[in-house]
C-alpha cells in the first residue's frame, strides 16, 4: 500500500500548527486514495506528542528520540529523515514549508532521489501525478506544477489549510539512528533569540504588523499595545526591521515569514510586492496608512486613512473597552 | 578565501509593472558583495557561475562590475530547468574548481523555490548553511549567522562549503563606471549545456485568487475608529 509520510516540526514542546495543517490535507488525501498515513517525529520528546500525531490522523508514527534533534542543525536533521524516508518508503513526503525544513529539504529530496514542490498553496493527488499551485513572481501568478516522480516532497505555506482531527491508530515506531558527530563539518555554536517573540508569528491567529509608518519607540509600543490587547504576534516590514526596531524573527513579506492570520492590522505598511507576498492570504486585513493611494488599500477588507499615532491610541481604547466587556 | 558565486537572471518582480527587463537576482546580488567584502584587500578571487540564456551575459557584466573577477556562462535556452537540472549542471561546473566557499542566493526571486543551493551542497558532498544574514571568515572556517525559525543560529563551517544567502545581509553595491569599464575586459568563459530533464513541470501560471473589494473609511479618526471596531466585531467576527 502507498502512504504519505507526514514531517512533523515541533518547536516550544508542541507540534506547529502549520505542521497539523499539512497533516489534516494529507489525511484527506491518503483516505480518497486508500493510502496510510504516516508521521514523522524526532526529538527527546518525539514519543510524547504521537498521541497529537496518532489524533489527526496518523496510523503510524515514527519516532527517533534522540536530543540531537532538540535544536535546528541540518547535517543530523537529514541523517535523521533520510533513515525515516527510506524505512517508510512512501509516495509522497508533506512538510510544513518551516526555515528548518527549507534548510533540508533540497539536500534530503538529493538524498532520497526525490522530485520536489516547494511552499505550496494546495496539492493533489491525480492518478500518477502530484499537482500543486505555488505562488511565483512575488505572489503576482500562481504557478500550477506537477511531477510524475516516484517520490515526491511537498512543503506547504503555513495557512493554507485547516487542522482537522481525525482518529488515526498512531501506532509509534522506533526508527534505528546513529549519528557520528565527529563527520559533521559544521557546528551549532549558539542561537540568538529576539526578545519579545511572545506569539509565534507564523502560527498567530491574529497578527499586528509595523511598517516605516511605526516611526519610532513610541510608535513600536501602540504597536505592542493593540498586539497585547487582541494576542496578536507582531510582525514587520523589511523596512522597518532595518531600522533595528523590529528583529529580524518578526520580518514578514518575501524574505521573511508567510502568514495568514484571521486578522491582519498593517500599521503604516505601503504594500510593496514584496511583504504582501507574505500576508496576502490573511482571511480580514485592516490597514492604517496615512497616503490614501497606498497599495496595501488594494488588499484591505478595511482601510483607514489616517496617521497611525492618531489612530492608535483611539483604537486600542475602544478595542480594550469590547474585550473587557467579553 | 576563494568564492565562487551562482548567480541568475530573473524578471524584475520587484517593480509594479512588469516591463520584462531583466534583472541580477537580488539575493545573489547579495552574495556577491558579502563574498567582495570579505575579500577585501586580497588576491582572492571572487568568480562566478550562471546558467541561461545567451541574453544574461548582461547580468554576468554587471556582476563583474561589481568587482567579481571572472565569470562562466553555461549556455542553456527555453524554459523548463528546475532546481534538480540546475544543481545536477552546477555539480558538473564544480567538478574541475577548488573553491574554499560557494555562494548563492537563498532563492530565486521569479520562482521562489529555494532548492538549488541545498541539493548543490549535497551532490558536493559538502557541509552548508542557507538563509544566511552573515558571514565572517574566521582562519580556514566560515561563521555564519542565519535566519532560523525561532532566532539567530550561529554556526562554524569547515571549508570547503557552500552558503545560501539573505538580502538582509547587506546593500549591495551599485557598480560605479570604473567597474564597469573594467567588467568588459574581463573574461567570460561561455560554454553550451544540455540540461537533464526536470522532475518537476509548470503546466499553467494563473492569476491568484483576487479578494474581495473592502471598504475604505475615511473623515474624523475617532469616527473611523468606532466604525472599524463595530465592523470587525459584527461583520467581519474576528474579535
Amino acid at each position: 500500500m502507498s502512504s504519505i509520510l507526514c514531517l512533523l516540526s515541533v518547536q516550544d514542546g508542541r507540534i506547529k500548527r502549520s505542521s497539523l495543517e499539512a497533516m489534516s490535507h494529507a489525511n484527506t488525501l491518503a483516505r480518497a486514495e486508500g493510502w496510510s498515513l504516516e508521521a514523522v517525529l524526532l526529538g527527546s520528546k518525539a514519543a510524547d506528542l504521537a498521541e497529537t500525531a496518532g489524533r489527526h490522523g496518523a496510523d503510524r508514527v515514527l519516532v527517533i528520540k534522540d536530543p540531537v534533534f532538540d535544536s535546528h542543525l541540518n547535517a543530523p536533521l537529514l541523517a535523521g529523515l533520510e533513515a525515516v524516508v527510506k524505512a517508510a518508503s512512501p509516495r509522497l513526503v508533506v512538510a510544513a514549508s518551516t526555515e528548518s525544513v527549507k534548510d533540508v529539504l533540497g539536500a534530503l529530496a538529493v538524498r532520497c532521489d526525490a522530485a520536489v514542490l516547494p511552499d505550496v498553496a494546495s496539492f493533489s493527488v491525480q492518478g500518477e501525478r502530484i499537482v500543486c499551485e505555488r505562488p511565483v513572481m512575488a505572489a503576482k501568478k500562481l504557478a500550477r506544477t506537477e511531477s510524475s516522480h516516484p517520490l515526491v516532497f511537498v512543503s506547504v505555506r503555513s495557512g493554507s489549510y485547516e487542522v482537522k482531527e481525525a482518529q488515526g491508530a498512531g501506532t509509534v515506531v522506533d526508527v534505528p539512528f546513529q549519528f557520528d558527530a565527529a563527520t559533521l563539518g559544521l557546528t551549532l555554536r549558539e542561537i540568538v533569540k529576539s526578545a519579545g517573540d511572545t506569539v509565534d508569528l507564523s502560527e498567530a491567529r491574529v497578527v499586528v504588523a509595523a511598517g516605516r509608518g511605526v516611526r519610532d519607540a513610541s510608535g513600536k509600543a501602540l504597536v505592542d499595545e493593540l498586539a497585547s490587547i487582541t494576542g496578536a504576534a507582531i510582525g514587520a516590514s523589511r523596512a522597518v526591521v532595518e531600522t533595528g526596531l523590529f528583529p529580524a524573527t518578526a520580518q514578514i513579506g518575501q524574505t521573511g515569514k508567510v502568514v495568514s492570520p484571521d486578522l491582519y492590522f498593517a500599521v503604516g505598511i505601503s504594500g510593496a510586492v514584496q511583504h504582501t507576498a507574505g500576508m496576502a492570504n490573511s482571511r480580514v486585513i485592516v490597514a492604517i496608512n496615512k497616503d490614501p493611494d497606498a497599495p496595501i488599500f488594494d488588499l484591505a477588507t478595511y482601510g483607514l486613512v489616517g496617521d497611525c499615532f492618531t489612530i492608535l491610541p483611539l483604537l486600542n481604547a475602544e478595542l480594550k473597552k469590547v474585550m473587557a466587556s467579553r | 578565501m576563494k568564492f565562487c558565486v551562482c548567480i541568475k537572471q530573473v524578471p524584475d518582480v520587484q517593480a509594479s509593472v512588469q516591463t520584462g527587463r531583466m534583472v541580477l537576482n537580488a539575493y545573489d546580488a547579495s552574495a556577491v558583495e558579502e563574498a567582495l567584502v570579505i575579500n577585501e584587500g586580497t588576491d582572492d578571487p571572487v568568480d562566478l557561475v550562471l546558467i541561461g540564456s545567451a541574453s544574461a551575459t548582461e547580468t554576468i557584466r554587471k556582476a563583474l562590475a561589481m568587482g567579481a573577477s571572472e565569470a562562466t556562462h553555461l549556455v542553456a535556452e527555453g524554459e523548463g530547468l528546475d532546481s534538480h537540472a540546475v544543481a545536477a549542471l552546477l555539480a558538473a561546473h564544480f567538478e574541475g574548481h577548488a573553491y574554499d566557499v560557494i555562494l548563492t542566493g537563498k532563492q530565486s526571486q521569479d520562482t521562489d523555490a529555494g532548492l538549488a543551493g541545498s541539493m548543490l551542497a549535497e551532490r558536493l558532498g559538502l557541509p552548508y548553511a542557507t538563509n544566511a544574514v552573515g558571514l565572517r571568515a574566521e582562519g580556514d572556517t566560515l561563521v555564519v549567522t542565519r535566519q532560523g525559525d525561532a532566532g539567530q543560529e550561529i554556526l562554524a563551517l569547515k571549508t570547503p562549503c557552500l552558503v545560501t544567502c539573505s538580502n538582509d545581509m547587506n546593500n549591495p553595491r551599485i557598480p560605479a563606471l570604473k567597474g564597469i569599464m573594467a567588467a568588459k575586459r574581463k573574461q567570460i568563459d561561455t560554454r553550451s549545456i544540455t540540461p537533464p530533464g526536470p522532475r518537476t513541470r509548470v503546466t499553467t501560471t494563473l492569476e491568484p485568487p483576487g479578494r474581495e473589494p473592502g471598504v475604505k473609511l475615511e473623515g474624523e479618526a475617532a469616527d473611523m475608529v468606532a466604525e472599524l471596531v463595530r465592523r470587525l466585531d459584527a461583520e467581519a467576527n474576528v474579535l
